[in-house]
């Protein structure tokens, strides 16, 4: 068994030669909400790449439920990534793919109707998910990795596109799911989003 | 001044501040390699091109006139079809978010896209012009004939692309081009059965005048008709040219490679942007199957599509007619069938270009792929059945000896020989999972110097990539295609045990 969901110790990460993270150390406890801050380029996007298992480190050790971080199938059913906007499947509706969703994953968090209300999509259900705006395809995309059970979230900059007041919501429903026993890991501007959270710098610095 | 803005700025002192800051100068050095390379060509190619058109000289078989007319049609069809899935009228990238939405005067702006459409259909115009005359023939003064039959197939696809042009620019005219497209259709269906014999004889034995004139005629109407395209090039809406000028992108990478799908990336999300959908619930299937679910309920919602590639598993039928050989019959059928195949894993092809929605499905790869082979190798299947099946009826058909009876009687006489359609299928079907799932061309590897020409590894590569497995996998049917014998059982059981262990080698292999 492992003693942490996340243990990263000394990460160090070069892309193209230039080093994006520096001996980076962290450590997360099951049913914490991390939010990882700072400017621009400072590597907040590569360390969740890292923890996803989608960016091998130069140096240092990564592990996620005590293993280093596997891209496949078992991985992904209890590790929850939601970073740039998905291609969504040609044809479907915004109701269709939560269903897809919820017809891969049999014991989901809430019921489609439940998301399509939680997430303010109940109007836009039959819509094909490219006629929405970007704030509403940023709603399904967080409706979608919610929906599911996961034991760990990954977020990239989640509030991108949203309004004020579902900012805040989307704080409510992330308190909800570490409160379940979900840890969150989250790189963010949003200073709401990071007040809320434990704040960790990819220079190593935590708050 | 025409080409002159309010501003004063013309189009052409624009284009030429870009090109004195950019890199790729074009020196006189360059101009006069490209002449160079051009005049080697034609020096190397005109004794061949001679014999071709040598060759023409006699008149054309009757028995083949009816589906090359078709095939003729057909392939004009495809011209207009493809002008319009393009643009046709497009601009470079950087021009396209530059210089488009800018006070230029945008005929200027696209009037070299408008030369280079030119170019364009005067080439596709002389192939035409050369296949009519191959199809039927020519009985006597050869010179006259295939001007004749140049000038008809240059204006003719100079005319099409104009109303492609002027189908951009304003949907009256979109009516017409989908008119004509429809009225090819019909006279292919029409040729190929038969009805029209008389038709194509005439037209094969015509007097020169009757040339001239016919010529004379499409030189008019393709005359206003790109009169008009001119004065309507600058009315192209911008969305128009900037969706055709990021379509190119696609366009261009779908034509190196054998991927109609990707051929109707961008088209597909227009699609179902502009239609209303209704959702339906999702069926209670095993986590794999609801996931390959995706690509079934995508084929359901466009049915009349379903239908026309349903309707192309003629054209094998149509090409034996026009007197193809076996191993081009065989090529063809298989190839159709990857083609189908590739058609309906456009889920794959999503979660290999973003695998962001696959991740948080959280299905395995080799499951998902496994539930996701089901469809094309379903299609694939009945496609080629049906294929082989119209192939046969067309050798019985045909009259023994008969010129264009090139399936033989062997074959005629085996009413098995469908049977190879379903038992390729998984082949094919591993075929086109391995296209939806290529990676992009690597452009990295060598360009390897040979005797016939440079050849780059990158693009053969990835063109080779999901063709490769499906030639492995349907070895056994394109030996018995090529070389029909009286008994297949042997080479369907071949089949059989080839076709299920490149799907199950592939799904297993990739899936890990």
């Amino acid at each position: 068994m492992y003693d942490s969901i996340i243990s990263v110790a000394e990460l160090t990460v070069e892309l193209g030669g230039n080093p994006v993270l520096r001996g980076l150390g962290l450590t997360v406890a099951a049913g914490e909400i991390v939010a990882v801050v700072g400017p621009n380029g400072s590597g907040k996007s590569t360390l969740l790449r890292c923890l996803a298992g989608l960016q091998p480190a130069t140096f240092g050790e990564v592990r996620v439920f005590g293993e280093p971080p596997v891209d496949d199938g078992p991985f992904w059913r209890r590790v929850a990534l939601l970073g740039d906007e998905p291609a969504w499947y040609p044809g479907l509706t915004t109701r269709e793919h939560l269903e897809l969703m919820a017809a891969v994953h049999p014991r989901t968090r809430m019921t489609v109707e439940a998301a399509l209300e939680v997430f303010a999509l109940v109007e836009r259900a039959d819509a094909a998910p490219l006629n929405l705006s970007t704030g509403q395809r940023q709603r399904l995309s967080l409706a979608a990795a919610l929906l599911r059970p996961s034991t760990l979230l990954l977020l990239d900059e989640p509030e991108r596109g949203l309004d004020a007041a579902f900012r805040g919501r989307l704080a409510d429903l992330l308190d909800a799911y570490a409160d379940e026993g979900g840890t969150v890991v989250m790189a963010t501007h949003d200073q709401g989003l990071a007040a809320r959270a434990r704040e960790v710098s990819p220079t190593g610095v935590t708050a | 001044m025409s080409g002159m803005t309010e501003s004063g700025v013309s189009v052409r002192s624009v284009r030429a501040f870009v090109r004195s800051r950019g890199r790729t100068r074009s020196s006189a050095g360059d101009r006069y390699v490209t002449a160079f390379c051009v005049a080697v060509f034609l020096a190397v190619a005109g004794e061949p091109l001679s014999d071709v058109l040598a060759g023409l000289a006699g008149p054309g078989d009757p028995a083949r006139m009816g589906a090359g007319v078709a095939l003729i049609a057909l392939a004009v069809a495809a011209l207009l079809g493809t002008a319009r899935a393009v643009g046709p009228v497009m601009l470079p990238g950087p021009d396209a978010s530059w210089l488009l939405l800018s006070p230029l005067d945008r005929r200027h702006l696209l009037g070299r896209t408008g030369r280079a459409l030119l170019m364009a259909s005067v080439v596709a115009g002389a192939v035409l012009g050369l296949g009519m005359l191959a199809v039927l023939g020519a009985p006597d003064q050869l010179v006259w004939r295939l001007l004749g039959a140049l000038t008809l197939g240059v204006f003719a696809s100079v005319g099409g692309m104009a109303l492609a042009v002027l189908a951009q620019a304003s949907q009256s005219w979109q009516v017409w081009l989908t008119a004509a497209m429809v009225a090819l259709l019909v006279l292919a269906v029409v040729a190929v059965s038969g009805q029209l014999r008389t038709v194509p004889a005439i037209a094969a034995g015509a007097p020169l005048q009757a040339v001239a004139a016919a010529a004379a005629g499409a030189a008019v109407i393709s005359g206003l008709l790109v009169r008009q395209a001119w004065a309507a090039l600058g009315r192209i809406p911008a969305r128009a040219v900037m969706a055709a000028s990021t379509r190119a992108g696609h366009v261009a990478s779908a034509a190196v490679g054998v991927d109609p799908g990707a051929f109707t990336w961008i088209a597909e999300d227009n699609y179902w942007r502009a239609r209303k959908l209704g959702s339906r619930r999702w069926p209670s299937l095993p986590a794999p199957f609801a996931l390959a679910w995706q690509d079934w309920r995508r084929l359901a919602r466009r049915r009349g599509r379903l239908a026309a590639i349903l309707a192309t598993a003629a054209m094998p039928a149509v090409l034996a007619q026009a007197g193809f050989a076996p191993a081009a019959l065989g090529a063809a059928v298989l190839a159709g069938g990857l083609a189908v195949a590739a058609s309906s894993v456009s889920g794959t092809r999503r979660d290999g270009d973003n695998p962001a929605l696959a991740r948080l499905l959280g299905v395995g790869r080799r499951r998902a792929l496994a539930a996701r082979a089901a469809l094309p190798a379903l299609l694939s299947g009945a496609w080629t059945a049906l294929a082989l099946a119209a192939l046969s009826l067309t050798a019985t058909a045909m009259a023994p000896g008969a010129a264009g009876a090139v399936v033989s009687d062997a074959v005629a006489d085996v009413d098995v020989w469908w049977l190879f359609g379903p038992l390729a299928a998984p082949a094919l079907a591993a075929g086109a999972l391995r296209m939806a799932r290529r990676s992009p061309v690597d452009h990295s590897l060598p360009v390897i110097e040979t005797a016939g020409g440079a050849i780059p590894l990158g693009p053969v590569l990835w063109a080779a990539t999901g063709v490769d497995v499906a030639v492995a996998g349907c070895l056994p049917a394109l030996i018995a295609l090529a070389f029909p014998t009286p008994e297949p059982g042997a080479l369907l059981a071949a089949q059989a045990v080839a076709g299920a262990a490149v799907l199950v080698g592939y799904v297993w292999r990739t899936g890990r």
